[in-house]
């Protein structure tokens, strides 16, 4: 059972990564990338990180994807499509990283046997998480509401009227 | 409480500035524009902090807040440098913010968390923590860099400042990620432990592509060649106090960070372990970037037309100085150059400051023609930071690179020394070139006569005394970094 969902979720990823790729309307590309997201959401909770898996849904699929959407109907990227799809140069440095890619994959896969993946592991439940954050990393989090109280001031600063 | 490690004390400094920040931010809501009782506010609490950090000595090496901060000799004297620049800055920004009218209360508010980001650098025992004091640091700075926004530059400024930021950001915490993974801690004291011993073949593969990336998420905030490529624009386009803070404190506080990672966390042992082999690899890295940030860096300045350019490759330069002290693994070198550097640099820049004018319109070198007996209060300054700038005997200059060279020579790097001299030789150059416009060119138009504010001779005296006093009696500053040292942290050996 866990095998098979995990085949799905899998593969529901990759095709949707490549479908990220392939689309040439930008808010297809995003919307696959949607798919990604949510894919990788179920492969978290078959590792029993369902915190992560719930900040996964909240963060990237609520929050950032719905930015890119904004970002992308605002700038109504269409007209910019024909530019983008002309630039051979960057078609040959493919070449090169494709191979680097293909070649970090084939040790992966040659490696997976020795490196177990670390499951079964209580780290991404919520409880370890507002464990760790309240008490070992409780300086970290109070300056992060310092550092979110200078992007707010930033804001207001840059967008303030003249 | 005890067993969290809750010890306000320990975050003293950043306390205070945090809530003189937000104290500056209220008051500009409630009664908005009040520049002089703003900005003195913000002065006064940047002189607590470095007071609550002085207060951290007696404290001796203390970690706290589960070993995320460490209140060490280093933290103490790169708090009081990152100090001594934003009382500067405060002070060179006085008369651009009337000009430019800017409301002084959030600019001043910004400068404040901007600071505690990076006192938080320093302070930092922690990867996690170093990472968040360092956005702290450039989300703040990103924002001062764009401030003037009907101004084409410098939002350019702003927003390559950003882009190539995020950049380096996303490579940094990619590195911390992988060093993570090899060593199963983010904490520096306990990386230290872990790799004074032997690791397996695949962590240590891990663990090298992630000190690479630290690297190069280090070498974009300190500026140095072949990341340094966002500097010049951004040093050219902020106004131009932004620019003098950008090239002092961060930096300082980006050179803490650098040395407690890798001269103290990373440092080789001499004996069968991790550090060891991942020593010899960070050590010839950081010696092609240390080499190709002086050379570069001086002899691009050469051909620059823009003062505020050309102090960007100089900035660069001293960067890749500053970088053999940190391969001698001479932090106290480091502090004091880093000292000087601020004190000589915003100096400097706060002639350009005053020189350029509303807009940022006079930054030509060629602008500087004729200024030396119409205006001596500015040109003999300028004269004497760029003497010390390029290290001459008697200015504080000479003293810190000496130390630097001297340490470095000590430790086995005679190469690189070399190189540093014949670098600096070259950098006599461009800065002498100002100082003989200056002096001995005709102006093309009457040259303006530009009033003086108190603030500015403030800062004159300041940095001017501080110059003179580290180049011609340096001791008393030696003898409290040699204190210093005794006082290094437990995690470090």
């Amino acid at each position: 059972m866990e095998r098979a969902l995990f085949l799905i979720f899998a593969l529901t990823a990759i095709v949707a990564a490549f479908n990220i790729l392939l689309r040439r309307h930008p808010l297809h590309s995003a919307l696959a990338l949607l798919v990604v997201l949510g894919a990788l959401t179920g492969l978290y909770i078959l590792l029993g990180a369902y915190f992560l898996a719930m900040m996964q849904v909240v963060i990237y699929a609520g929050a950032v994807l719905v930015l890119f959407l904004f970002v992308i109907m605002l700038l109504n990227i269409r007209a910019e499509e024909a530019r983008l799809e002309r630039r051979p140069f960057f078609r040959w440095l493919a070449v090169p990283f494709a191979l680097l890619l293909g070649a970090e994959t084939f040790y992966l896969v040659r490696t997976f046997e020795e490196n177990p993946s670390p499951s079964g592991t209580s780290i991404g439940v919520t409880e370890a998480v507002g464990r760790e954050l309240f008490t070992t990393y409780l300086l970290p989090f109070e300056v992060t509401s310092i550092v979110l109280l200078i992007a707010i001031l930033g804001a207001v600063v840059l967008a303030r009227r003249g | 409480m005890e067993s969290l490690g809750i010890t306000y004390r320990v975050i003293g400094p950043e306390l205070v500035l945090t809530v003189t920040g937000v104290l500056v931010m209220l008051l500009e809501a409630f009664s908005p524009g009040k520049k002089v009782r703003d900005g003195i506010l913000a002065a006064a609490g940047v002189v607590l902090a470095g007071v609550a950090a002085l207060a951290l000595w007696d404290e001796g090496p203390v970690m706290a807040f589960s070993q995320m901060v460490i209140a060490d000799g280093l933290r103490v004297f790169f708090t009081l440098v990152i100090v001594l620049g934003t009382l500067l800055t405060i002070l060179v920004s006085w008369s651009f913010l009337d000009e430019e009218r800017i409301p002084p209360g959030e600019y001043f508010a910004l400068l404040l968390f901007g600071t505690v980001g990076m006192t938080l650098l320093v302070a930092s025992n922690d990867l996690m923590m170093l990472f968040l004091a360092l956005e702290t640091i450039t989300i703040a700075t990103y924002v001062l860099a764009g401030y003037r926004r009907e101004d084409l530059r410098s939002t350019e400024s702003a927003l390559k400042y950003f882009l190539l930021g995020a950049f380096s950001s996303a490579f940094l915490l990619y590195g911390i990620v992988l060093i993570y993974g090899a060593t199963r801690t983010t904490n520096l004291a306990e990386m230290a432990r872990i790799m004074s011993g032997p690791l397996e073949e695949a962590e240590i593969v891990l663990l090298m592509a992630g000190v690479a990336m630290l690297l190069i998420g280090f070498g974009f905030k300190v500026t140095t060649v072949p990341f340094h490529v966002w500097t010049p624009d951004v040093y050219e386009g902020a106004p131009t106090p932004v620019t003098a803070f950008l090239s002092t404190a961060p930096k300082a506080a980006g050179f803490a960070a650098f040395l407690r990672v890798f001269s103290l966390t990373f440092a080789p042992l001499g004996i069968e372990s991790a550090a060891d082999q991942l020593a010899s690899h960070w050590v010839s890295a950081v010696t092609a970037m240390s080499i190709l940030s002086m050379t570069f860096g001086n002899f691009v300045a050469i051909v620059q037309t823009n003062i505020k350019r050309m102090l960007a490759y100089s900035s660069i330069a001293h960067a890749g100085y500053v970088l053999i002290g940190v391969l001698a693994r001479d932090w106290a070198a480091v502090a004091f150059y880093m000292l000087v550097y601020t004190l000589m640099n915003l100096g400097g820049f706060a002639i350009v400051a005053l020189w350029a004018r509303r807009g940022d319109k006079w930054v030509l070198i060629a602008d500087y023609a004729g200024l030396g007996f119409r205006q001596p209060l500015l040109s003999f300054p300028l004269a004497i930071f760029l003497v010390s700038l390029a290290g001459f005997p008697g200015t504080a200059g000479f003293v810190a690179k000496f130390w630097l060279f001297k340490s470095a020579w000590g430790a086995g790097f005679q190469e690189l020394v070399l190189i540093g001299v014949l670098n600096t030789v070259v950098s006599v150059y461009y800065y002498l070139y100002v100082v003989i416009v200056m002096f001995f060119r005709e102006p093309k138009e009457e040259v303006p006569r530009i009033p003086l504010s108190r603030a500015f001779m403030t800062t004159m005296v300041v940095a001017l005394v501080g110059v003179f006093y580290l180049g011609l009696l340096p001791t008393r500053v030696f003898a409290f970094l040699n204190a210093a040292q005794n006082l290094l942290a437990i995690g470090a050996r």
